[in-house]
């Protein structure tokens, strides 16, 4: 049945005047079936990401403070978790600074991967390939090094700022990346058609091409929020004692075992997002309609 | 110019100084003597080394390549369906992955462990008669770089396909073309920009990745970015871990200007 | 656009906000292993006295000491292992510890106390010990194991997991051949080779954060592996079983130290002292089951904590440890020759 609708929803969903022209039944049936394919694909693919995730939620309500075996329901940890301060300061921190991340990285990432496309300059091949330095260095030599700029030539405090810029700088590529993706083959005569009416270059990037990129900005954007909320060995460097981030908490701790009291926190942001997610998609629905 | 300023000041400084440790010596507790030699690359050209950064390099093609087939389908799927699904949709590939990374991998070794949930349900539904290695092997690591990664192909590729012209694959449908030959003349040449950016997005990072190698392989399989990490820490020698840092810079980006000088001339 | 620019002010506000605190006078700033010093101790420290302490964490002795070395922060308090304590020593950077301010020294088990990285305890105290031992799985391995020799044997191929850490591998080595384990003179390490040469192809598993994991999961059977890994173990399963190991062992001393640039050293000094109390002390051994030298500490100990052999070993045993000493520039070289040795 699912098979059925997601392959009936890939084909309607988008196209247009389906039945406009004469088409051969196999053809139609074949591409039913690729849909369909896909859509089967796609469930598995999905399932393959939660397993596990609902492990995760699983053990979350496990009575053993050890992760390995289920020993029993308990909502032990839950509560352990609202009164862990320092667990809940750590996740907030690293929350704060992966939305700045994000919105740090995006911008930059944007705007970079529009002026690397649009204009002309000096080097812009040479740039083209620095974009990837941040992505290829390995995580340690971009902390030490972040570390020592910051301490020794830049002469800024350890903190939330410092850490929020070396996250920017590993992150910002995965957005310039995908926005260069989403740029080529973009018809030049767009911004031109917006000039033409009047706009400025601003206007036209703001009004036209932003619009356009907006999926991969998106993309872009999600990327950076999970990479930055996830990152470790740069943080420990560039992070001071007012920015600890939720990993610097959680990466001494399996030597004593996870504590539980991080899936509590993992199923409750999971829940949260889905929440957020369901609750902002029925909004805008609702508003179509 | 915002990127420039961001380049030479947080990307090209730090770079520089890095090449610059690479050509020093260190003290024995490990600070940096600004001293020239170029010992460190005498000892990063040995066989060693380039096994290893062979062996990440192996890892990561694989992992590219497996995102690229299981993700390719998806990044379609979620293109191609109604426009209000596709945020959704693209929020819940990602949400797995705001959770603890050290959780989400303990998950794993809890599936694929000798006594894990993998193995029970492959013995009681008779597939083996005894629980089978799974975890601490190739495999293990392969799935678990494909796990982690596998957003980062399909996010790129989506982009692309979200702005094909349904007309176009419809113009495509209608000169007798069936959907293999549509997809194949037509849809991947068209989202090749989409595959290019996923697969770098996948590919690069995942070649200094060793989180997921130790903990999911066992830590038999030593890789780049796990020897650079214990020659800068427990080695205490920052100037050797620059000079493998630095000459992996240099692999790196002149097989990229290679490949793209070559696409230009192409 | 104007929504995007107030977020983008407002986020940017927020974080700058963050950065500059104004200094107070009763504070004292720590650095210290993830989890190792249990935050109901610094609360409690923070409530007796009215100091505040901020805490940052790190996860390796050389990432500790990677940052504190480029100047990275100010910290009153630091944790390092016994050789790091030496290195820093060598090179100056800790500020002597005014023991009339640390009455509670004198709990500490005079087996932990001047020893030979730090001679007199003038820059040092201990904070927790451990070992390194070996753990059986008797319901998969039947063979009597004493040592290290025991453990490395062929028909244990694949069956064995053991601390990522090259040093540590390397001792283990070296105390089979009967060599001292800080004499890692290039001599000694080509007298090594061949000897790992034969144990690291056995290894299934290389892990220094929760080698438990893969003996609670049947993936191995046999570990040498913290003490404080071993304790859990034993806890959670009567089958695992505890050795320590017949060619002799690490011991090693995870010490609390002052930096050289520590601003408030007197309140560090009342921090050890507060550590160093038997009432203190007993609540770290409750979250961490490693050996507690605090012998006013463990007299407040249950009985299931003291006779966990995993946690406390035997005085005659401790007497035959060693614990390491600052190796220099050897590291590297170590960890080139257990990487040749892995990568094959």
């Amino acid at each position: 049945m699912i098979w059925d609708n997601l392959g009936c929803m890939t084909i309607d969903g988008d196209s247009h005047g389906v039945s406009n022209h004469p088409r051969f039944g196999w053809q139609v049936t074949a591409a039913r079936l690729q849909a369909g394919l896909f859509g089967f694909w796609t469930a598995l693919v999905f399932a393959f990401l939660y397993i596990p995730i609902i492990l995760l939620v699983v053990f979350s309500f496990n009575s053993s403070r050890l992760n390995i075996r289920w020993e029993g329901f308990s909502t032990r940890w839950y509560g352990e978790l609202l009164g862990n301060k320092v667990l809940i300061d750590a996740f907030q921190n690293s929350l704060l600074v992966a939305f700045a991340t994000t919105i740090l990285a995006t911008l930059l990432g944007t705007v970079g991967a529009w002026m690397l496309h649009r204009y002309k300059f000096p080097y812009q091949r040479a740039l083209g390939l620095l974009i990837f330095i941040p992505m290829v260095m390995p995580e340690v030599l971009m902390g030490v090094s972040l570390l020592v700029l910051f301490v020794q030539f830049l002469h800024l405090p350890l903190g939330f700022l410092t850490l929020t810029i070396a996250h920017t700088t590993f992150c910002f590529p995965f957005v310039l990346v995908g926005v260069q993706a989403r740029l080529q083959g973009l018809d030049p005569f767009l911004e031109e058609a917006a000039m033409d009416l009047g706009a400025t270059p601003l206007q036209a990037f703001w009004k036209v091409i932003v619009p356009y990129l907006m999926p991969a900005i998106f993309s872009g954007a999600l990327m950076s929020f999970t990479l930055s909320l996830d990152e470790y060995i740069v943080s420990v460097f560039t992070t001071g004692a007012q920015s600890q981030t939720l990993p610097l908490k959680v990466y001494g701790m399996a030597k004593v075992g996870l504590n539980p009291q991080l899936n509590a926190l993992s199923s409750l942001f999971i829940l949260v997002t889905f929440l957020f997610a369901f609750g902002s998609y029925f909004l805008t629905n609702n508003k179509k309609t | 110019m915002p990127l420039l300023a961001w380049l030479l000041l947080f990307v090209i400084a730090p770079t520089a100084m890095l090449v610059l440790v690479s050509f020093a010596e260190r003290d024995s507790l490990g600070r940096i003597v600004y001293d020239f030699t170029i010992q460190n690359y005498i000892r990063a050209f040995d066989w060693l080394w380039l096994k290893v950064l062979f062996s990440s390099v192996w890892y990561a093609l694989l992992t590219t390549l497996i995102c690229l087939i299981a993700g390719y389908p998806v990044a379609f799927f979620i293109g191609r369906a109604p426009q209000r699904w596709r945020t959704l949709l693209l929020m819940f590939v990602m949400v797995p992955f705001w959770t603890s990374f050290l959780i989400r991998t303990y998950a794993w070794i809890t599936i694929l462990s000798k006594e894990g949930f993998l193995n029970s349900i492959l013995v009681s539904a008779g597939i083996f008669t005894q629980p089978v290695e799974i975890l601490y092997t190739p495999f293990a690591i392969v799935l678990g770089l494909v796990y982690n990664f596998l957003p980062f192909m399909i996010l790129p590729i989506y982009t692309s396909v979200e702005k094909l012209d349904s007309n176009l694959i419809e113009a495509a449908h209608d000169l007798g073309a069936g959907p293999l030959l549509a997809f194949s003349k037509v849809i991947i040449p068209l989202t090749r920009p989409g595959i290019a950016a996923g697969a770098m997005l996948v590919f690069v990072p995942s070649i200094a990745m060793f989180a997921i190698t130790s903990l999911m392989g066992g830590g038999t399989n030593p890789t780049i970015g796990e020897v650079i990490f214990k020659q800068f820490t427990s080695g205490r020698n920052q100037p050797f871990g620059a000079a493998l840092g630095s000459l992996l810079l240099l692999i790196f980006v002149l097989a990229l200007w290679i490949t793209r000088k070559y696409r230009q001339e192409d | 656009m104007k929504k995007t620019i107030t977020v983008v002010l407002s986020a940017l506000a927020i974080v700058l906000a963050g950065c500059g605190k104004a200094p107070e006078a009763k504070k004292l700033s720590v650095f210290c292993w993830s989890e190792y010093i249990p935050q109901s101790v610094i609360d409690q420290f923070t409530k007796e006295t009215g100091i505040q302490v901020s805490v940052e964490n790190y996860a390796s002795n050389e990432e500790m000491l990677a940052k504190l070395t480029a100047g990275g922060g100010q910290y009153d308090i630091i944790q390092p292992s016994e050789y790091v304590v030496e290195a820093l020593i060598a090179q100056n950077l800790l500020h002597p510890i005014d023991k009339n301010k640390i009455p509670n020294l004198s709990n500490i088990a005079p087996q932990f106390l001047k020893l030979s990285f730090d001679p007199e305890n003038k820059f040092s105290v201990p904070f927790m010990a451990g070992t390194v031992g070996i753990v059986i799985n008797t319901e998969l391995i039947k063979d009597d194991i004493k040592g290290f020799a025991d453990v490395f044997k062929p028909q244990n191929q694949g069956k064995i997991v053991v601390l990522d850490d090259a040093r540590e591998i390397t001792a283990w080595a070296l105390l089979s051949l009967g060599i001292p384990i800080n004499e890692l003179s290039d001599a000694n390490l080509e007298k090594v080779k061949p000897v790992l040469a034969n144990w690291l192809p056995l290894v299934k598993v290389f892990d220094s954060d929760s080698p438990k994991t893969a003996l609670l999961n049947g993936d191995v059977a046999v570990g040498v592996v913290w003490g404080g890994e071993g304790a859990i173990l034993l806890q959670s399963n009567p089958k695992f079983r505890w050795v320590i190991p017949a060619e002799g062992t690490h011991l090693f001393i995870d010490s609390l130290a002052i930096p050289k640039t520590a601003k408030n050293v007197e309140n560090a000094e009342a921090f050890m002292n507060f550590i160093l109390r038997p009432d203190i002390s007993q609540k770290i051994s409750d979250a961490f089951p490693y050996t507690n030298p605090n012998l006013a500490a463990r007299k407040l100990l249950t009985e299931d904590q003291l006779q966990n052999k995993a946690s406390f070993p035997s005085d005659a045993d401790i007497a035959k440890m060693q614990t390491f000493r600052d190796i220099g520039t050897q590291g590297s070289k170590i960890d080139e020759i257990v990487t040749s040795l892995k990568a094959r």
